[in-house]
This record gives structure tokens, sequence and C-alpha cells, in this order.
């Protein structure tokens, strides 16, 4: 056992049983892309807010060998994140940093980083509510018939409902998608500026929802669409503004209030992207 | 349920670090299915069994998942007396109701034996892991779909022309079907139900 690691607990704090039952739910998952696969066990008892799904699936997938990334919002640098980074650091003995390109798995709440994502990272969402149906239905047995039979209609109506009264798709977050041409899939609370990133990436994505005790996965190079009309086509949120960081005029902004009369700026909600393109800025390669 | 103490070998060496590195490859195999991966964290395996089909067993099964053995297998006492003792599986008698079936090549019987799983649950199915004389990735069989950015070759040795049929077909069923993984000694290689096949003939 690595030295670093705390005495006294499990190694990433998750008992072997456990870990053996959410491995095998994440193999099911990636064999059905979109699908959520039900896990049995007891919940992780963690402090609220950490996402316990993401947690048992970053504990059962954590190894020595990994350098871990967390992000909250885009950010490295939250209360959760770091205590969460700090938790695994402590629990396993890994390595952790804040650079995309250096981490092998990187535990995400709200965000997708913006730096294109590689073949051999596994990136691993914190979901809240994993069923996309569920506003639309609350049963249970009767999300998965609709699952089962491909029955969407519903969901179309309500994005429909959106252009009726908006003259566009208002829904920004916990955008719906397809993935692989089958299963409809909630993306977790990203904006849906994220979306497309999903489709074709290179990286594994695992979805942990630890209070339903769902696991799904969507394995690299796999079709994810987002759904939408021919007439009012998707499309994601832009901005007139550039970062005030770094200048960049593609990557999701937040607007920061950054005095007491309420003068506003934005920037990058991906910290780490900011600094890198800063980094660059000042040393060009 | 006797195990048998002359025909118990040791399993991993570091059962909790031994069993992630395992997962980790058979999430890279069914992640990228045809890639061929190589497991060696144990250093032998009960007679009967591939060294990575042993790691496979140790790193998934439980008392929690039935396991059916194909015959060679099931009358193996190395093999069942290791499985009992290190895993605690129940070792049962019809496909099925298999969660994991292990099975030598020449052994198998038709995929339709196996539990495909069902349409509001289609992860319910039978997990099959396939001991096979020989894997490479010589154009054989042409692989697409997820976990695939343009197509893989792939050629799993040994396996009946029934069951080769069989899987190639049983892709139209989707989302039911058997997520495979196929063993030869250290050589590990996943297909799950999700990767279309197209055979050179
Ligand atoms: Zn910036």
């Amino acid at each position: 056992m690595n030295a670093a690691t705390a005495t006294g607990y499990n190694f990433a704090y998750l008992d072997e049983q456990s870990k053996r039952m959410i491995r095998r739910a994440i193999l099911k998952g990636v064999a059905i892309p979109g699908y959520q696969v039900p896990f049995g066990g007891r919940e992780m008892p963690l402090p609220h807010g950490w996402g316990t799904g993401g947690m048992q699936v970053t504990a059962s997938v954590i190894g020595e060998a990994d350098r871990l990334k967390v992000i909250d919002q885009g950010a490295d640098d939250t209360t959760n994140a770091v205590s969460i980074r700090r938790f695994f650091a402590s629990t396993a003995g890994v390595e952790t940093t804040e650079q995309t390109a250096d981490a092998t798995l990187i535990q995400t709440r709200h965000r997708i980083p913006e730096r294109a994502l590689q073949e051999n990272q596994i990136l691993i969402y914190q979901v809240p509510i994993p069923e996309p149906l569920r506003f639309i239905e609350p049963r249970e047995s009767e999300t998965r018939k609709m699952h089962a039979l491909s029955e969407y209609g519903a969901m179309q109506v309500k994005l429909y409902e959106d252009v009726a009264r908006f003259g566009h798709i208002a829904t920004s977050y916990d955008y719906p998608v397809m993935v692989n041409g089958r299963y409809m899939m909630d993306p977790s609370p990203i904006p849906k500026f994220d979306n497309p990133k999903m489709d074709m990436m290179p990286a594994l994505q695992l979805f942990g929802a630890g209070f339903e005790k769902r696991i799904y996965a969507v394995p690299p190079y796999t079709k994810v669409e987002s759904l939408d009309f021919d007439d009012y086509p998707f499309e994601v949120q832009s901005w007139e503004e550039n970062c005030s960081i770094c200048g960049s005029n593609h990557s999701f902004l937040d607007e920061v209030i950054i005095d007491d009369a309420g003068s506003k700026m934005f920037v990058c909600s991906d910290t780490d992207y900011c600094r890198e393109r800063v980094a660059q800025q000042e040393n060009p390669a | 349920m006797a195990v048998i103490s002359n025909t118990l070998i040791a399993g991993f060496n570091d059962p909790v670090q031994d069993a992630q590195q395992v997962f980790r490859a058979a999430l890279k195999a069914m992640s990228e299915p045809g890639t061929l991966m190589a497991c060696s964290f144990t250093k032998e395996a009960p007679e009967g069994l591939d060294n990575s089909s042993w790691q496979l067993a140790l790193t998934l099964f439980d008392a929690d998942t039935k396991v059916w053995l194909s015959p060679a297998l099931a009358q193996n006492d190395a093999v069942i007396s290791n499985l009992r003792f290190h895993c605690q599986c129940p070792l049962i008698d019809n496909t099925a109701e298999a969660d994991f079936a292990l099975c030598n090549a020449d052994e198998l019987p038709f995929l339709a034996d196996f539990n495909w799983g069902n349409a509001e649950y289609p992860d319910q199915s039978t997990s099959l892991i396939v001991q096979v004389p020989a894997i490479s990735d010589e154009p054989f069989w042409t692989l697409t779909g997820p976990g695939i950015e343009t197509q893989r070759s792939l050629r799993i040795a040994g396996l009946p022309e029934h069951f080769r049929a069989d899987l190639i077909r049983s892709r139209q069923r989707f989302p039911l079907g058997i997520d495979t993984f196929y063993c030869c000694g250290d050589q590990l290689v996943a297909l799950p139900r999700t990767t279309q096949i197209e055979e050179a003939c």
C-alpha cells in the first residue's frame, strides 16, 4: 500500500465489495451507451454537495497511477473541488493536478473542460437527477417503458413548448441528448454550450447518480446528438464579450460583479483553460 | 460446496491494487472494442483457466454473481475450488440465470441459451468470458461502433461457426444482447453488444 495513503481506510475509502458492484455496473453502462444501470449497496456517507455518485464512480475507477483533477462549475479552486482532491490524495495516495492535459481522471460538476479531452482520459460527471424524463413522468416503471420503446415524443413536445412561448428553445442546462441514436440521456446540469463536446469525444465519459443509484456511460467515439427540430436547430450560448483575463472569444463565460457599484466583467468559467491561455500569451512557444 | 485444499493457489498479491488495474484493463477493453490488453498480475491460474480469465474472475466475481461454467471447467476441481475459495461465487447449472458464464471456446453453448436482458433492464444480461486458443489483430473481423473511431480488425481463433454467426446477428436485437470478453494467456479483448462485426469470407 502506498505510504502516502491514510491508514485505517479502504483504498479510495470505498470497500472492495461496493467497488466490484459499481465496476460491474460501469462495464454494463459502457456496453449500453446512455442507458441507466441501477446499482445496489448503501450510499457513501460524504459531505453534502460532493456528489456521492461521482465519488463512488471515481473511488471504483481510481488507482495509484492516476492523476486526478476535480472541477466544480469549471473551477479547480472551489471549496468542494479542493476538498474532493484532498480526499482522494489522502485515501488513495494519488497525484492531483489542476491541468486538464495532465489528468488521467477528471471528476466534474456542471462543466466539460474547454481543452479537448484525449484517449485514455476518463471524465466522471456528478449527476443529481439521472432520468431526463423524470419531470414528464415521475414513475420509474413508466420511464423504463418509455426508454424500452424509445418513446421520446414527450420531450420533443416539452422543447417545442419553449419554442412556442419564447421563440427559441429556452432550456440552457441539462439539455437532453440522444446517445448512439438509441437512448435519451441527461448530460447532467452542464450548460448546453458543452453538449457538442460530448459527441465523438476521444475520452470515456462516466456518469454517477448517488441518490438514485444509477450509472451510465458514453464510450469514446460515440455519437451524442442534442435534441432539436428542423426549423429550430440546436444552438449553443454565445457572448458579445470576450474573457477579461485571457481574451478568449470562444469559451463559456461567467459574469462576475467586480465592485459595489455593480460593474461586471466576463471571465472563462474553466479556470485552467484561462490560465493556460494567459501563460501561452506571456511565453509564446 | 467442498473446496479441495491441495488445488488452491494464491490469488492477487495485492488484492486491492491488482483488482483495480485489472478492472481498468477490462474497462478499456470494453470501451475500445477489439483493443488487445494484457493482464499479468497473477503468476499462475488454476489449471484449466487462462491467466486473464482468472484475473477477470478475481476482479468481477463475488457472492452476488451467479456463474455458469462450461462442462470441462465445471468438472475441474482446481477451477471450482479456487472460484469458491477466492470469489465465493455461486456456481449454477442453468445458463439462462447466469450473471457471468466462463466457457472454453470449443464448449460454447448457443448464444440464445444465455440471458440477453429485457427491454426495461437490458443490463440484466449474462456477461460471457470465453477462453480461446489465439487472439490477434489480423484482419478477419472488421469492427465498427461505439469506442471505435473508424474501424478495427480482430481475429479470435477457435470460436464455433454457430457462435460467430449468432453473435453477428445478435446486434439486431440491441439493446438486448451479450457482452463478451475473450481470454488467451495474459491477453484480453472485449466486444460489447454495440460492436458491429463484419466477417471476411
Ligand atoms: Zn479566459
